[in-house]
């Protein structure tokens, strides 16, 4: 998304918004580099040490109208920093002297939003911030404790921190920022009660940021409701792939070959790190079951595991102890390990959205990734429409694909 | 529990004497039934042959026919060990927790008592088991089934009802206990035991790993003090930026590290600032040096002091220096007045955003209940909501509102058209006078009187009407200030004509008109008009000024 590519339009307010392009606010600033964008020393620094050299696209347009205190809808391709810019704004505006929380976001996976803790923890390093990972799947009490020594800032998942709230220990009465990342799976049939019920208990007019890689039209048409005249920072769809990953396919006749394929593939996947993706987490059961019956080191990892062993398998991925991660959805969205470089979709994903998030693990803030799709004959009408939607290329898997990872 | 029970024993000699008996007669029938061939662990026989997976005598790639016999054996017997694990699991489980367990009740084999009992004649046991395999040969009725574990066992045919009704139970058990699909239970329950098995076996540094992360949690638990970053790294491989310290995850030490830092950087800062300092002072002496030797060269040539040239130069640079800053000037002024403007529209659109009421915040502490704030609407807006209320065949022929009609918007950007941003008076003209006649719509025009279309207008223009477009009048009336006063006649004018079909100048006078008024590319083109006026009149004047500058420098 450079400045030239973004097309600025006028926004049109009319009750039907069913027809109606949303596009990029007009004058929305671009600002090239952190130093430039007035942050305070110890974010700055924060900033540096975890690796931000300069601000990609979406943290040279977002971060400002955050800091101003604006509602902003902000979208950007998978792994190009989201997380940093709202991360960074919230630092910006915190005050670090008023021991009471201030910002509340939400996530849709337990492991996303501890990854947001450590992101807010790792950037606001030098300026002593607290932030709580508020999530499902975790002792009662140690989360009262928690919240009782005071957080600045808490990351959780819907469900807890509903449940903190109305059991007043997370106290909304300093809040003045909502982000819901992944704002479109938030604001999606299953969540949208709890984020609901969780807006509720807010003081009025807060401050709301929403951030994903997609944003479909009717999530957009819906943001009236709880957003005040919000800047909009937009991708075209036909943008949103990445050039930096490479899309393939590999077309298998009946199911079972897939699993042979695998196999085949092995080798390539253990060059760095990768993700295999199912769509049930019974699949993923049987896969895992089935790599390791043939002397594959493989992990796995599903909704229906207890919260332990979720957070055991994460870390030995995040450590890079564990090199291939059979998965369900639950892991499309967000989730940042630097070292993984293939994707593949083991089953095609339920929708266009999910595509681009499960491709996007791979390829993290501009480095190279690959993605392979398994299909079967009938499948392939479904990855052309993807491919066209996307206005993107899905090519054979060629021999040397070990070679672009 | 057992010094509870013996304590219990201790006190009632009668009741101990009753409760022996009764032990020693179970424990006969215990041992009985332990001569039954199906208990032996030594009978057991995974079953190779049945559980075959149909699905894998499909494969195809080499690598896996190679390893077909291989996998199917190696399933069934990590099944079986599955299974058997799992056994053992709930074995230990009953046997460490006999009291209260609520699944020791449900079952005939006394745990306890078989502790305390294995610990006392474990050679017992042996002898037993010499004795089963004995007893197998011996019987001659027996038959095999397969429980739901996947083992073959062999029973009486007698008893095989029995056995199989117990085999449902025990299955009911493990799926409730294991709160598992009950589809799929087989699968489920072997692997839950399997997993952690496969990774205590294949990586010991995993389990250590595992051991020192469930370590530092629980440390991070009883912390009582902030929890910074390093405490949730847990090894991770991730490539910070150069500058990164990892700090210590103590927090005393912490604090000492930060400070460290602190200090080091005041110093680079200070050091960086003294460097700065002496490299000027160096430059400053040189520049001092270099003027002496100048100075003594041309003393030596017997020139004067370079006083009065210098300042001619100074003259030249001055006035350059003069004009840039009147031309710095002009733009800052120009970039002021936009931003003011600016300003002033941002301001307008925070008093709208702060009178907006979010629908989900209604009802809450300091918003105003159900009813909606009234405000009152600008006429543009009152305007557009009466014509959304209007019913479309009402509406008048779709001819006023295409095409050209669409460039007009709003102040608040109600509109968009995107190449109509800045107009300049050139590109805004051509577009008022009316295209060419396309006279043989006429013939269609006679029949139709009172007759609206809604359908999409063609891009040919009514004859009848062109004639009205063409009046030159209102064009230039736009131009004039008071254009509502002007407007207001026009309009009545029209609606006492409402019979016939409004002409496409209707646009011009019509409600939507008023928009034509908020149409910036007129105002804004006066006003830049006035604006390079003005600043060619400044820069006259300044102008001027410099001549008296320059007659004044040069006296």
């Amino acid at each position: 998304m450079t400045a030239s590519e973004v097309s600025y339009n006028r926004k049109i307010i009319s009750e039907d918004l069913s027809n109606v392009e949303f596009d990029t606010s007009e004058d929305v600033e671009v600002i090239p580099t952190f130093d430039s964008m007035g942050l305070r020393d110890e974010l700055l620094r924060g900033i540096y040490t975890y690796g931000f050299e300069k601000p990609s696209a979406i943290q040279q347009r977002s971060i400002l109208p955050i800091v101003k205190g604006r509602d902003v809808i902000a979208q950007a391709q998978s792994g190009t920093g989201k997380t940093a810019t709202f991360s960074i704004s919230i630092l910006q505006s915190l005050d670090t002297t008023l021991r009471e929380t201030q910002v509340l976001i939400l996530s849709p996976t337990r492991e996303l939003a501890t990854q947001i803790q450590k992101v807010i923890l790792a950037l606001g390093d030098f300026m002593n911030v607290q932030c709580h990972a508020c999530i499902g799947g975790t002792n009662l009490g140690e989360d009262i404790r928690k919240l009782d020594y005071g957080q600045h800032v808490v990351s959780g998942t819907p469900g807890r921190v509903f449940d903190m709230i109305r059991r007043r220990v997370l106290r909304t009465r300093s809040i003045k920022m909502l982000v819901l990342d992944e704002a479109d799976e938030m604001l999606n049939k299953g969540f949208k009660e709890q984020i609901y019920d969780v807006y509720r208990y807010l003081p009025p007019a807060t401050q709301v940021v929403l951030i994903s890689a997609t944003l479909p039209h009717e999530i957009l048409e819906m943001t009236s409701k709880f957003m005040t005249d919000p800047i909009r920072i937009l991708v075209k769809r036909d943008e949103l792939t990445l050039e930096g990953i490479k899309q393939f396919f590999v077309a298998v006749e009946r199911e079972e070959w897939k699993f042979d394929t695998l196999c085949d593939l092995y080798d390539t996947l253990t060059i760095t790190q990768a993700v295999i993706f199912c769509n049930t987490k019974r699949k993923v059961d049987w896969l895992t079951q089935k790599m390791q019956e043939a002397n594959f080191t493989v992990s796995s990892m599903h909704g229906d595991m207890p919260q332990k062993e979720r957070d055991n398998i994460m870390k030995e991925f995040r450590s890079g102890q564990s090199r291939v991660l059979i998965t369900t959805d639950v892991w499309a969205r967000g989730i940042d390990v630097q070292q993984v470089s293939l994707v593949i979709n083991y089953d095609l994903p339920n929708n266009r959205e999910l595509y681009i998030h499960r491709i996007g693990r791979s390829g993290r803030f501009g480095r190279k990734g690959v993605a392979i799709n398994f299909v079967k004959s009938d499948d392939i009408r479904i990855l052309r429409d993807i491919e066209q939607y996307y206005s993107t290329q899905i090519d054979e898997m060629p021999m040397n694909v070990a070679d672009l990872i | 529990m057992n010094g509870q029970n013996s304590k219990e024993i201790f006190f009632d000699k009668s009741i101990l004497l009753s409760l022996k008996a009764e032990l020693l007669k179970k424990k006969e029938e215990a041992l009985e039934k332990k001569h039954l061939p199906q208990h032996n662990v030594q009978n057991f026989k995974p079953s190779v042959s049945e559980k075959k997976n149909k699905s894998e005598a499909n494969k195809t790639s080499l690598k896996d026919k190679l390893k077909v016999i291989d996998t199917d054996e190696l399933e069934a017997c990590r099944k079986s060990k599955a299974a058997l694990e799992k056994k053992a699991e709930l074995y230990e489980h009953l046997a460490d927790s006999v009291g209260d367990s609520k699944l020791a009740g449900q079952f005939l084999v006394d745990f306890k008592g078989k502790k305390q009992e294995n610990i006392q004649h474990p050679k017992q046991d042996e002898a037993e088991e010499k004795e089963d395999v004995f007893h197998e040969e011996n019987e001659s009725e027996w038959i095999e089934f397969t429980d739901f574990l996947g083992r073959t066992r062999k029973c009486l045919k007698s008893d095989l009802d029995y056995y199989q009704r117990r085999d449902q139970e025990l299955k009911k058990i493990v799926t409730n206990e294991s709160n598992d699909d009950k589809s799929d239970t087989t699968e489920q329950s072997s692997k839950e035991v399997e997993k952690p098995l496969l990774v205590q076996k294949t990586n010991d540094y995993l389990q250590s790993l595992r051991e020192k992360w469930e370590e530092k949690e629980r440390e991070l638990l009883a912390k009582e003090k902030d929890i910074h970053y390093q405490d949730l790294l847990f090894d991770e491989a991730r490539i910070h930026g150069v500058g990164y310290y990892s700090f210590s995850t103590d927090e005393t030490e912490r604090k000492k590290q930060m400070e460290e830092l602190i200090k080091t950087r005041q110093e680079t800062l200070k050091a960086q600032e003294q460097a700065e300092k002496l490299r000027k002072e160096r430059d400053d002496m040189i520049a001092a040096r270099v003027a002496a030797a100048r100075a003594r060269q041309r003393m030596r040539a017997g020139l004067p002091p370079e006083d009065p040239e210098e300042k001619k130069k100074d003259f030249t640079t001055c006035l350059l220096q003069f004009l840039t800053q009147q031309k710095d000037e002009a733009d800052k002024k120009a970039k002021e007045e936009e931003e003011k403007a600016k300003k002033e529209r941002e301001e307008e659109r925070q008093k709208f955003r702060e009178a907006y009421i979010r629908e989900w915040d209604v009802g809450k502490d300091g918003v105003q209940g159900n009813v909606k704030k009234f405000r009152e609407m600008s006429q543009e807006e009152y305007v557009e909501q009466q014509r959304s209320k209007r019913i479309n065949e009402f509406a008048p022929p779709q001819t006023s509102t295409s095409e050209k009609s669409t460039y007009t918007f709003s102040k608040e950007g109600r509109k968009i058209d995107s190449d109509n941003k800045t107009k300049s008076w050139s590109e805004v003209r051509p577009v008022k006078t009316p295209p060419p006649p396309n006279i043989s719509d006429i013939t269609d025009d006679t029949n139709k009187g009172l007759y609206f279309t809604t359908k999409k207008p063609e891009t040919v223009v009514k004859y009848k009407n062109f004639i009205k477009a063409t009046e030159p009048t209102p064009i230039v009336n736009e131009l004039s200030d008071d254009e509502d006063v002007q407007r207001q006649p026009e309009s009545k004018f029209n609606g006492n004509k409402a019979e016939i079909a409004p002409p496409p100048t209707y646009e011009y006078y019509g409600p939507e008109a008023k928009y034509r008024k908020t149409d910036k590319p007129f105002k804004s083109d006066i006003r830049e008009a006035m604006e390079q006026g003005t600043k060619s009149l400044e820069t006259k004047e300044s102008n001027r000024k410099i001549g008296k500058h320059y007659d004044f420098t040069f006296d």
